[in-house]
């Protein structure tokens, strides 16, 4: 079974092809890597699934329902949660609302019980909140619970931002450059979490990642992309070998001697 | 040790139901404060002037805290917030004036308003927010600042139609006709014209401040007002939490809009007020001084709100009411080219400036006044002891085992 199936998705800013007739199909509760040099369209495929863009072609399908009509917030109620690479946390907002506006949208009672503060009211707020503890102390926030979100750290806002996703209850979680700013024992204990998350919610996860400690460590599948098409697909093992990714990475190694590689390298940062 | 368990975190709101019995006494007592201002106002309150303006300062605070749910909660800036005003002004004038000719009564009585406000109020409030509604849709669901440039032309599209309206003369046409109904820069002074009856004393005014600060409040405090207040910090990020930006920003865009029709009924029908309903009283000043009354109390916040409309208000008009004494008019006899008009304004500029420097956040920020503390519920800590961290993480440099390292996969 596939979770999430992408079929020539092309988007373009401008003048500028971002993302071009990119297929893959992502097996269902894997943990599938989504790499490539900067700019190589990662985060835009990832806009492109949760509805922030809409393709100009092709489809992406979820569990048999083609996604790119859907405005973003009908998309995330189907269960495709995301995290963003650079962190958007609401910051007035206390690390426990942060959490709680994730379950707004299956909240039972309306506006109406709301201001008559009706006995569903409390109950559903009784319950958010149980559910929303619960998950901050999966990741470690419930002391944190009352902290506005902008006085955290850094790796807790970024965890907080996964657990905002979490109380969606996902079927697909995007994470978008989830070890950025890690060192070498956080990104370690990042892995687990991404494998014991999968495990523990039977999520598929897709991951955006520069870290390769992180990707070659937890992926089954790498799809690699460069300058918005497709290079590469396959297991780390694979990847890592495919003469194509060490060259989007690297460069070319240069037929003659001297500038050219260099600019290539430049090219490649 | 910090006194944080995780039992005392979740606090966002209480979250069980309160007994029915409190309930039943804390209305009864609401009803009791409203009524008793109603009967004891003159006697609290003696001077016209100074009623008058304790009524024009409670119409304030429910245009305040109209406005404090789009541009406090949700971020939203709307600066044609008069324009709702306005219309729920004549709309409610129009339905009291028909409603006061049909009961054939003369004076305006106290027992009549109970038949004639929840009418006038109703219809304000439903034909407000019907024009929010309208003009919320189609720039609500754009983001930055087409709301505020689309309120505004609204705003001053309703007034200059109703100001510049052919009143004498040849009128042709249901819509003309009914604008010069309207009375065109003289305003409406009801089916007669003479005068809109003003059935609004303490009683209904106090009363819809009392009904919209338990509304606002209830909105904040819920997870409506939560999800206003995230639209607020991030919109991408609220759709991809699956809150639904659109909806949430033009159904408070309609609160707002009705609340502030609502507050013009008050308005159009306020005692000792004007009795007649004027295009000029819904200017681009009148929506200014209501975003004044909620940054200077502080966005987002119900207590600010309140205290924003009564300091405004206040600050604004009072001036105006100085210049009825002694010594002020000596003053000005003295020097007959002092504006007292203008120096009310120098002194309100001067006021806000101040507070702006020194609270740039405003006076409650988004703060709240008798905020209820949290209750304590250890009990709300899973019972199960969830895998709370990783190894990795609580160790990393004791980062062993056979689920780590290279090695794997």
């Amino acid at each position: 079974m596939s979770a999430l199936d992408l079929k020539g998705v092309t988007k373009t800013f401008g003048g500028l092809r971002a993302v071009g007739g990119v297929t893959f199909t992502v097996p269902e509760r894997s943990i599938f890597g989504l790499i490539g040099p900067n700019g190589a369209g990662k985060t835009t495929v990832f806009n492109l699934v949760t509805g922030v863009y809409k393709p100009d072609s092709g489809s992406i399908r979820f569990a048999g329902e083609e996604l790119s009509l859907l405005k973003p917030a009908q998309i995330a109620r189907r269960g495709v949660a995301r995290t963003f690479q650079n962190i958007r946390l609401f910051g007035q907002l206390t690390v426990l609302e942060n959490v709680l506006v994730a379950c707004e949208n299956r909240r039972r009672s309306g506006l109406f019980s709301a201001l008559l503060r009706s006995p569903a009211f409390f109950r559903d707020e009784a319950e958010m909140q149980k559910r929303a503890i619960e998950l901050l102390a999966i990741f470690d926030l419930d002391q944190l619970a009352d902290e506005t979100s902008t006085s955290l750290s850094y790796g807790n806002q970024r965890r907080l931002e996964i657990a905002r996703a979490m109380m969606l209850e996902p079927k697909i979680l995007l994470l978008d450059e989830p070890a950025a700013g890690m060192n070498y024992g956080e990104a370690e204990g990042l892995k687990k979490q991404i494998r014991w998350l999968r495990d523990r919610f039977d999520l598929t996860v897709i991951l955006v990642e520069h870290n390769m400690q992180v990707v070659m460590g937890v992926c089954e599948a790498i799809h690699v992309l460069d300058h918005g098409e497709t290079i590469a697909h396959g297991t780390p093992e694979e990847v890592r070998k495919n003469p194509k990714v060490l060259a989007a990475y690297l460069g070319e190694e240069a037929p003659e001697e001297g500038a050219p590689a260099a600019a290539n390298e430049e090219a490649a940062t | 040790m910090p006194p944080s368990t995780p039992g005392d975190a979740a606090r966002t709101s209480r979250a069980t139901s309160p007994p029915l019995l409190r309930r039943i006494l804390v209305t009864l007592a609401l009803v009791g404060a409203v009524v008793g201002l109603e009967l004891s106002f003159d006697t609290l309150v003696p001077d016209a002037a100074l009623q008058q303006l304790a009524l024009f300062a409670m119409v304030n605070v429910v245009v305040a805290l109209s406005l404090n749910v789009i541009n406090g909660m949700a971020g939203q800036f709307s600066i044609g917030h008069a324009g709702f005003v306005g219309i729920g002004a004549y709309t409610a004038a129009i339905v009291a004036g028909h409603l006061h000719k049909a009961l054939g009564a003369e004076d305006v009585l106290f027992s009549n308003s109970f038949i004639v406000m929840p009418v006038a109020i109703l219809a304000a409030g439903a034909v407000a927010a019907l024009f929010g509604f309208v003009v919320g849709l189609p720039s609500l669901r754009l983001r930055g600042d087409y709301l505020a440039i689309v309120t505004l032309g609204f705003a001053e599209i309703f007034r200059l139609v109703i100001a510049t309206a052919q009143t004498g003369g040849n009128v042709e046409g249901p819509v003309a006709e009914f604008l010069a109904y309207l009375g065109g820069p003289n305003g409406y002074a009801g089916p007669d014209r003479n005068g809109v009856p003003q059935y609004a004393g303490p009683f209904w005014i106090f009363g819809a401040v009392v009904v919209a600060v338990i509304i606002a409040w209830r909105l904040k405090f819920s997870g409506w007002g939560r999800a206003l207040r995230a639209l607020r910090e991030d919109e991408i990020a609220t759709a991809s939490v699956g809150v639904d930006p659109t909806r949430y920003k033009v159904i408070s865009f309609v609160i707002a809009a009705t609340g502030a029709g609502i507050a013009g009924a008050m308005l159009s029908s306020m005692r000792n007020g004007n009795p007649t309903v004027q295009p000029d009283q819904f200017t681009f000043a009148y929506s200014f001084d209501a975003i004044t009354m909620v940054i200077l109390g502080g966005s987002g916040s119900v207590s600010g709100a309140i205290v924003g409309g009564v300091f405004v208000t206040f600050t604004v008009k009072m001036i105006e009411q100085l210049q009825r004494f002694e010594s002020v008019q000596a003053l000005q006899a003295a020097y007959p080219a002092l504006d007292l008009n203008a120096l009310r304004m120098v002194v309100y500029a001067s006021v806000l400036i101040g507070l702006m420097i020194l609270r740039p956040e405003g006076i409650f920020g988004e703060r709240e006044l008798l905020r209820r503390k949290p209750k304590q519920r250890a009990d709300q800590a899973p019972p199960e002891p969830l895998p709370a961290r990783t190894e990795a993480e609580a160790h990393p440099e004791a980062e062993t085992g056979p689920l780590t390292g290279k090695a794997e996969k």
